[in-house]
């Protein structure tokens, strides 16, 4: 079962991934696309693992090229974020610019068929009206593409707000 | 309380008057003594440490109205960041105690959480 959460910035979507995957069963492993680059990402990495502390997590560090890891078990996998991961294919550490597409879509179908259930954090950032460099705004278009694809694969979609879930795809789970 | 969110122009005050409550008892951003609260995002932004503090005051509230700020881009710079991401948690544990959320979509109200009345 592919699950997908969406929803602006600490609306509660990890949150409500995390209770998905003690929902559903172990073993669980967390895969984290998060790279710490200062500037307050190590405090969002030391807060995550705050709340995943005692819930029987193995947390897998990729940073890319999620379809090439090999998962010891078939269990509960969360990744996050689909955000993360996007701007991790996309530019490079000299800020060179690829279009990640392909390797986050089917890197993502690769990781799925390891998976007894894959829960994908994502996020909207397609809303809103400020003005973009060049490349960020084709980061923006390309994450709505890659978003809208795995929507089309995931069998229950959710968007979340004010951390509750709303079911835009499937039943709603818990 | 009523927790009410949405986009910029999306009909949330246009709402709450429809639930009875009047302009004069609407506050802009500040806390006092009437009954409905709006423009609390510009609250959060402007001291984003301040939501432990916040929080108690806004539950007895009849009404809250706050813009959703958490879409586009994660902002570079820190502060703006941090308005966004305090104004995000606030509103998560404002829907835990909320009665009622509403959801404003094009001036359409979607009820996400119990009922109203």
């Amino acid at each position: 079962m592919i699950i997908l959460l969406t929803g602006g910035s600490a609306c509660g979507k990890s949150h409500y991934a995390e209770a998905l995957c003690l929902h559903l069963g172990a073993p669980r492993y967390y895969i984290a696309a998060m790279m710490p680059y200062g500037d307050g990402s190590e405090q969002k990495i030391a807060k995550h693992r705050t709340m995943r502390a005692g819930k029987g997590f193995e947390t897998i560090e990729r940073y890319t090229d999620v379809g090439s890891l090999v998962l010891p078990r078939r269990g509960t996998v969360l990744l996050e974020c689909v955000c993360n991961l996007t701007a991790n294919e996309m530019f490079d550490s000299s800020g060179n610019m690829r279009d990640p597409y392909d390797d986050v879509v089917d890197g993502i179908d690769k990781l799925a068929t390891q998976c007894e259930n894959l829960i994908i954090v994502t996020n909207d950032v397609g809303s809103d009206s400020r003005q973009y460099t060049p490349e960020t705004r084709k980061y923006v278009e390309v994450l709505g593409r890659i978003n809208a694809a795995l929507a089309q694969k995931a069998d229950h979609v959710c968007e979340l707000v004010c951390g509750i879930p709303i079911v835009l795809k499937g039943e709603k789970l818990i | 309380m009523v927790l009410i969110v949405g986009g910029e122009g999306s009909g949330k005050r246009t709402f709450a008057l429809g639930l009875g409550y009047t302009p004069e008892q609407m506050a802009d951003a500040v806390l006092d003594s009437r009954p409905v609260v709006y423009h609390l995002e510009q609250m959060v932004f402007a001291d984003p440490d301040c939501i432990d503090e916040l929080l108690p005051a806004l539950v007895q509230k009849d009404v809250v109205i706050c813009n959703e700020v958490g879409s586009g881009v994660m902002p570079i710079d820190w502060q703006e960041r941090a308005g966004r991401e305090a104004t995000g948690r606030l509103c998560v544990r404002l829907a835990q105690q909320a009665k009622c959320v509403v959801r404003m979509v094009s001036g359409i109200p979607n009820i996400i959480k119990g009922q109203l009345g």
